[in-house]
């Protein structure tokens, strides 16, 4: 993408606009200019930033407008409904008396969605949830990003035997069970007394670092293997060729001539790679094997309304379409990204 | 071609020791746990669980467990689960057929539907019916398989069960084939959908771009120019390169997906299969059952990408190994 | 009802009558209010019961209520249905004999005539390679209930050469008798040997774990044990009654239990008379819908059990009496019986013995305005007070559940109540197979610990010396059932008085034991919540439904027909 362009519009635009004086722009400009042109992918960015918002927002939400703790505990407590005061948990009705149902949805600023079994308000944790999901989903991406771009940059460039060793050793993270190493994780930081301690700080079981590594970790291979062959196609090129003909070192070689032109194909995998660490995050969650309790994410949510699906189904719906969305607006952009970051695979739909 | 598949097998079984190597550390350092205990039952007296210890060779040192364990997982064949106290392999061998039920039928499912959606999305392109097509796969790709499979329970065994159109959908759980071919089938229906959902959406656009990448090659440009009709030039030249990268991935998916992959579909509809056999053995620590499983399961991803590899290299010359 | 449903029904009925004309005779069919004999009672769990099949190694209530139909020990417990039920009576003995040299020597002698499934007939033989094969294959009671028979701590010690012929059961295959020797006197000795631990086996049973439960002298006989698809009870050909007491007839011809669908789903597979009962607890979301609409087909029973919080009495901050009263009384049990399900399936206690216990007395310290027994509302004020008076304030606690729904939610509560008391509080939430072994191991140093418990026989000191005795501590080890780590030497005394004099008085220990209870009581080691209830749903066409407090329900005595 990075190699120039003759042909590109935004040459012959500018031509126009400024009247004969030729004018280049940079391929990111240009880039730039495709992506806000896509109406499509600005909404869905649109979209995702609002989710973020709104997420982060969770904390005002719960105080200033719901009025409740959504981690508290609230089994016998009560809410004024039209005028009357009812409890949060009500008793089974019938001739048995059996059971006790939250109450459902109030589509009202109080438990808007409803309650859980724990008579907590499920909107509010909602959106705390998303917090929890968000932070994971983003991080992890980025982490995985981060450490695939260095690995695929260091394989494909040295080869031979490093190759070997990284992409074997990806062979090997790739097939790793992921749950087993969840579960383990999990199981040694709840069972141990004062959590892990790793020197310089110590990570609680409820801490969100665990899902956060293990997730980023898993996901590397993913990334590592566009890009090492991207990294191996890049180094046969005539400009790096031409760089070490005039005596650049491997740093400068793999940071200055190859790394700038790998960049697009990680943006391009970036929205994408956060899309999936989310649906991964939820997966391990609704398992009961990623975040854990105090803290909440979409996962644990839908956790919860597994039990009451037939009864208060809200409670798992709720969770799962605030995923769907924020996924749904995640694949979008990413496409968009990648179409204007890359126009040859653009379909032109002319 | 007998060079690299040498090369490939021993790479397997290198992984698979390395990989039972790491299960075996990672088992014994999580704490809390002690076999001889679970195995003794309710209120055991202490000289029960060490005789226990004793009889299992849980007394042993480290390496001498793991190759006693692999010497029973292979060789005799009579490993015994800490859970169960039964043994290990017919456990796995009577949930791999309810995996291999779900992840074929759901395969079959996807790769019909993900060749016409991404077919009818290359040809329709330029009409407003393309981009429905790809929200749609979008939509598919962006929603969580559990959730999915909650909902659809939802409403097929709860809300919508009284209808015609879903009152046949027997309740959660797997029927073998041999004992009710019917129930099986019915049983199986929207854990087949709600599986490839997914796999539709990832794969039709797969399909698709690749469709519309090869669109541009050379020789589609000459089959036009000779005069061969579009369908023919779609279906026979563009289809069947495009379907090289859609082979390899499947193969890829088909080898996570039998090897245990498909748990999350499984939990949710309440299939006993290798998946969820995974993951009880997993929440329950119970050390042969997840040594056989995560063998069990590395074993079909390792051998499907082999597998890849070698038909890719056959499909396309290009990749061939020099 | 669905007509798929109902033809299955008709099927059903229409096979069972075939049979049954086909049969002729061979059992008894009385068309009385309670139903007649024949047909197949289809149950439904969720999975095989966990741990081996094998009578003297399973410890689950799931296995026994299968065993106690194709098994019989030396006594049994009543199979009727209420109170009737917690009695031992004589089942392969003649008679219940009172025990001789200070309670240490039982002389049983043994029915004849009795044969086992596989055709061989029972003799005083038996009995005793029965209990040396309990140590063979490492019984879990072996060296609690057991361990007072003369020639059990060698038996423990080297289980393969277990040898008791010679002076723990002594067998006399001539005169029929068989003679127990004890180190030391046993009130409970009857009840135990009414457990499935000590069914007779023939001696065809080999001395290591079975796949599928041995022969047995019962009713019904295993013919199948699938773990995954699920196990098979047909009549016993050699089985004639000998005690309608012990062990009367079943109504059924075939009993059988199938695995593999999760609650939800059997529960609507009863609803449709697919199942006539499933075993596994009736998911919360469905039990408003069964008040509703199948109330005739629902039994609720309370049990004889507790589910309680223990605090570990050696571990800050609960090492200090006032935190662990504090906590008590700011409980709000009523909290916990909503979590449960409800009133109608929990019943609020503070004490550890359950109503209708032996040596129950009703005592609730920990309520507003106590002095009734019984438990009204918490008390914040007076625990605030305690907390203070504790100066344990701000102390970081470990509250440890298991991860199902249910226990999840009762640790939450805890936590939100330690934070509001003014503690640390977070949740640690753990495999239901490991939570309890690991709060039992003392190393793990677990503060505040979620369990239950329910009895094996009724007597007081299957709570109370299990949960509270000093030898029921076992440092460092997996197998603690005092998980308190309580140990109070003059309340150990005063057990061991009430154990004695239980040989002789049952009555009068039973006074003592009630003091014992509102002691332990006082002193706090738990926060004991609620005593549960059963909740049973049965088919349409089961009738003759009976409850017993030690079996539950006594699924041969029910008609299908």
């Amino acid at each position: 993408m990075a190699v120039f362009e003759p042909e590109a519009e935004g040459i012959v635009l500018d031509a126009e606009e400024t009247g004969g004086d030729i004018v280049g722009r940079s391929p990111w400009a240009l880039a730039g200019r495709r992506l806000l042109r896509n109406r499509i992918s600005l909404a869905a960015l649109t979209l995702f930033l609002l989710i973020v918002v709104v997420s982060f927002g969770a904390p005002i939400y719960a105080h200033d407008i719901a009025h409740t703790d959504p981690f508290a505990s609230n089994v016998t407590g009560t809410i004024k409904l039209n005028g009357k005061t009812v409890d949060v948990i009500q008793q089974g009705t019938g001739k048995l008396g059996l059971g006790e149902t939250p109450i459902g949805p109030t589509w009202s600023s109080q438990y808007f969605l409803g309650a859980d079994n724990q008579g907590r308000d499920v909107a509010a944790r909602v959106l705390y949830g998303g917090r929890s999901s968000l932070i994971i989903g983003l991080s992890s991406a980025a982490l995985a990003c981060l450490l695939a771009l260095l690995f695929a940059l260091v394989a494909g460039f040295f080869g031979g035997f490093t190759d070997t060793i990284i992409s074997r050793l990806m062979d090997l993270v790739w097939a790793f069970p992921v749950y087993l190493l969840a579960i383990s994780l999990a199981t040694v930081l709840l069972t141990s007394a004062h959590g892990l301690n790793l020197g310089l700080f110590t990570l609680s079981a409820s801490s969100l670092w665990i899902p956060l590594l293990i997730i980023g970790l898993i996901y590397v291979p993913y990334v590592y293997r566009p890009i090492r062959g991207q990294v191996l196609s890049l180094r046969e090129k005539e400009f790096v060729e031409a760089a070490i003909a005039q005596g650049a070192g491997s740093f400068r070689l793999i940071f200055r001539e190859i790394l700038p032109n790998v960049l697009s194909t990680v943006i391009v995998l970036l929205p994408l790679m956060i899309a999936t660490t989310i649906l991964t995050e939820s997966a391990l969650s609704y398992l009961s094997i990623g975040v854990q309790a105090p803290q909440a994410s979409w996962g644990t949510i839908i956790q919860d309304g597994q039990a009451l699906l037939y009864t208060r189904p809200w409670v798992a719906i709720g969770p799962g379409i605030m995923i769907l969305l924020t996924v749904l607006a995640l694949n979008v952009f990413g496409d968009g990204l990648r179409d204007a970051l890359d126009p040859r695979s653009k379909v032109r739909s002319r | 071609m007998l060079t690299f598949a040498i090369r490939r097998l021993l790479g397997l079984v290198a992984v698979l020791l390395v990989l039972s190597i790491l299960v075996f550390l990672i088992f014994f350092a999580t704490p809390g746990i002690d076999p001889a205990r679970r195995m003794a039952g309710r209120n055991p007296s202490p000289e029960t669980i060490a005789q226990i210890k004793h009889e299992f060779g849980l007394d042993r040192s480290l390496p001498v467990q793991y190759v006693l364990m692999m010497k029973k997982l292979f060789v005799t064949r009579d490993l015994i689960s800490y859970g169960s106290q039964t043994k290990v392999i017919p456990e796995i061998t009577s949930a791999a057929p309810v995996t291999f039920s779900l992840v074929i039928g759901a395969a079959v499912i996807w790769v019909v539907f993900s060749i016409l959606v991404g077919l009818a999305a290359a040809v329709l392109r330029g009409t407003v019916l393309d981009p429905i097509l790809m929200i749609l796969a979008l939509i598919g790709i962006s929603v969580p398989v559990f959730w999915l499979g909650e909902v659809v329970n939802l409403f097929t065994q709860s809300r919508w069960h009284g209808f015609f159109l879903f009152s046949w959908v027997p309740p959660l759980g797997y029927t073998p084939l041999t004992q009710d071919p019917l129930k099986w089938f019915e049983g199986l229906v929207f854990p087949w959908l709600t599986l490839s959902v997914l796999y539709v959406g990832f794969y039709a656009r797969v399909l698709r771009a690749n469709l519309i990448e090869t669109e541009n090659e050379d020789y589609i440009r000459t089959a036009r120019a000779k005069g061969i009709s579009e369908r023919r030039v779609l279906l026979r030249h563009n289809l069947r390169t495009s379907m090289i990268t859609f082979v390899s991935l499947f193969g890829l998916d088909l080898g996570v997906l039998i090897g245990g992959g498909a748990l999350l579909t499984e939990v949710v509809f309440g299939l006993p299969g290798v998946g969820l056999l995974t993951y009880n053995s997993l929440t329950g620590l119970d050390l042969p059952v997840i040594m056989t499983t995560v063998i069990y399961g590395a074993f079909f991803i390792t051998i499907a990408s082999a597998l890849v590899d070698l038909l890719y290299a056959w499909l396309d010359p290009r990749v061939r190994p020099a | 009802m669905r007509p798929r449903s109902l033809f299955q029904l008709l099927a059903l009925f229409g096979v069972a009558a075939l049979v049954l004309s086909a049969c002729g005779g061979s059992s008894k069919k009385k068309s009385s209010a309670a139903g007649g004999s024949g047909g197949t009672l289809t149950t439904l769990a969720q999975a095989a019961a966990p741990g081996s099949p094998d009578p003297q190694i399973n410890y689950t209530l799931q296995e026994w209520q299968m065993l106690i139909m194709t098994h019989d020990g030396l006594t049994a417990f009543k199979k009727a249905g209420g109170l009737a039920g917690t009695q031992v009576v004589p089942d392969l003995a003649t008679t219940i004999p009172n025990p001789t040299e200070g309670g240490k020597t039982y002389v049983f002698t043994l029915r004849k005539g009795i044969k086992f499934s596989d055709g061989t007939t029972l003799k005083a033989s038996d009995v005793t390679r029965t209990f040396e094969r309990n140590f063979a294959v490492h019984g879990p009671t072996a060296g609690t209930f057991y361990k007072t028979i003369v020639g059990a701590a060698a038996c423990l010690k080297t289980p393969a050469t277990c040898d008791l012929s010679k002076n723990g059961v002594i067998a006399d295959d001539a005169n029929n008798t068989v003679t127990f020797h004890l180190t030391s006197g046993d009130p409970e000795f009857l009840q135990k040997l009414a457990v499935p631990f000590a069914s007779i086996l023939p001696p065809s049973t080999p001395m290591k774990a079975v796949q599928i439960p041995p022969p047995g002298t019962g009713p019904y006989k295993f013919v199948e044990y699938n773990l995954h698809k699920g196990i098979k009870l047909v009549r016993n050909p050699f089985f004639k009654v000998w005690s309608k007491d012990a062990q009367p007839a079943g109504k059924p011809d075939v009993i059988i239990q199938k695995f593999g669908l999760g609650p939800e789903a059997e529960v609507t597979q009863v609803e449709n008379g697919q199942a006539d009962w499933m075993f596994d607890p009736v998911p919360a979301d469905r039990l408003n819908e069964l008040s509703n609409k199948f109330p005739d087909q629902v039994h609720i029973n309370p049990l004889t059990a507790d589910y309680y919080m223990a605090f570990n009495v050696r571990v800050p901050p609960f090492n200090n009496l006032d935190a662990r009263r504090a906590v008590n009384y700011a409980t709000d049990r009523n909290a916990l019986v909503k979590i449960y399900g409800g009133p109608k399936l929990a019943v609020p206690s503070c004490q550890i013995l359950p109503p209708n216990f032996p040596g129950y007395k009703p005592y609730c310290p920990y309520t507003k305005n106590p002095g009734s027994g019984k438990w009204t509302a918490p008390d914040l004020a007076k625990a605030k007070q305690l907390i203070a008076a504790s100066g344990t304030k701000g102390a970081s606690v470990k509250v440890n559940t298991d991860t199902t729904d249910t226990n999840k939610a009762f640790g939450l509560y805890f936590v939100g109540l330690l934070n509001s008391l003014g503690y640390k509080a977070s949740l640690q939430a753990l495999s239901p197979d490991l939570q309890y072994a690991y709060c039992q191991n003392s190393k793990n140093k677990v503060q505040f610990c979620w369990s239950a418990w329910s009895q094996d026989y009724p007597a007081a000191s299957d709570f109370i010396n299990i949960l509270f005795g000093c030898s029921s501590f076992v440092p460092n080890s997996d197998a603690s059932p005092n998980l308190s780590e309580y140990c109070n030497k003059s309340v150990q005394a005063q057990i061991d008085q009430a154990l004695k004099q239980a040989i002789t008085d049952p009555t009068g220990a039973n006074v003592k034991w009630a003091a014992i209870d509102k002691e332990i009581t006082d002193q706090a080691g738990w926060v004991e919540m609620f005593n549960p209830k059963q909740l049973d749903f049965t088919g349409k066409r089961v009738k003759g439904y009976q409850f017993s407090p030690q079996w539950y329900f006594l699924l041969d005595l029910a008609s299908v027909k």
